[in-house]
């Protein structure tokens, strides 16, 4: 028999999870506690980011890796927020960052400069969800343009995230949006999710956001 | 719709076990959970078009449906003419 079986067994995923470990180890050691925003396109993560940086940019030492398929253009938005690094990957038609993409990212952050860090993902709702970057938590964007059926359509998303947004609740009043709905539907694939609901256009929502950032920051420094 | 960055990556880990032996290799056994968040028929598509490339020639993807999220890389095989 010329055919010969060689048992690998071996998670397809384990060399991303290693490397994600690893920045998790980098952020540990300069006390950083980093956040991956995840959404579909569209959804405020720039903008949220860019109120963000306006209010606590310099209180919290933030600093932002985002990620695009093309373009520096939320870089570029976000850079006139901020004196702090923003460090831009373009995936090049990859529809996610990876652990590598963010450690090289690192590379180019003064951490000891850095308190809290924002990893912006690709907007995508599916494939972000299986890559762990070596962040703390995933914080999920949606928006009240989106149907409340999102996280019954994109579960992993919703389930692998501990924080979810609701984002552009400025609209409300001309979408038919039930936001119980939509929080119930949140619930019902991961129970243990905490929500805002905010517009960063208008500022609603906007103080519980920012003193939930700065609780985080002080648990990650262990005051 | 990330079904190339997982199938290049079982690539990887296919050549890291197979070294000089890449070039026998002719199937390529991965373990598909249905929560897994990858589409089969996409991932075989994905799979037959990265082992059309050297050092592999030709090797056929076996996909193995699973319950749970498990995604791993089960076995491989090789034909080494003997």
């Amino acid at each position: 028999m010329a055919v010969r079986t060689i048992e690998v067994r071996e998670r397809v995923m384990a060399r991303n999870d290693e490397l994600a470990g690893a920045v998790r180890g980098r952020l540990a050691a300069h006390g950083v506690t980093a956040l991956n925003l995840v959404s579909s396109p569209g959804a405020g993560k720039t903008f949220l980011l860019e109120k963000t940086l306006a209010a606590l940019g310099e209180e919290l030492d933030i600093a932002v890796v985002t990620g695009d398929v093309q373009t520096q253009n939320d870089a570029d938005r976000l850079a006139r927020h901020t004196t702090r690094l923003v460090q831009a990957v373009v995936t090049g038609g990859a529809c996610h960052l990876d652990a590598l993409q963010v450690s090289a990212a690192l590379d180019a952050i003064d951490l000891d400069r850095t308190r809290l860090l924002f990893i912006e993902n690709v907007g995508n709702l599916v494939c972000p969800a299986s890559w762990d970057l070596g962040e703390l938590h995933k914080v999920v964007l949606f928006t009240v343009t989106e149907g409340e059926d999102k996280p019954l359509k994109y579960p992993k998303m919703f389930q692998n995230s501990r924080y979810a947004v609701l984002t552009k609740t400025d609209l409300l009043p001309y979408v038919p949006f039930d936001v119980a709905l939509a929080k119930a539907n949140a619930l019902q694939v991961n129970a243990s999710l905490e929500f805002f609901e905010l517009s960063a256009t208008t500022g609603a929502g906007m103080d519980a956001w920012f003193e939930f950032l700065r609780s985080i920051v002080k648990q990650g420094a262990g005051v | 719709m990330h079904e190339m960055s997982v199938a290049m990556e079982i690539a990887r880990i296919a050549e890291e076990k197979l070294g000089d032996q890449a070039p026998m290799l002719c199937t390529v056994a991965v373990e598909l959970g249905d929560d897994s968040g990858l589409e089969a028929g996409s991932l075989e598509f994905c799979l037959e078009a990265v082992f059309l490339a050297p050092p592999f020639t030709g090797a056929k993807p076996e996909i193995l449906r699973r319950p749970g999220d498990v995604l791993q890389l089960a076995y491989l095989e090789i034909d080494d003419g003997r």
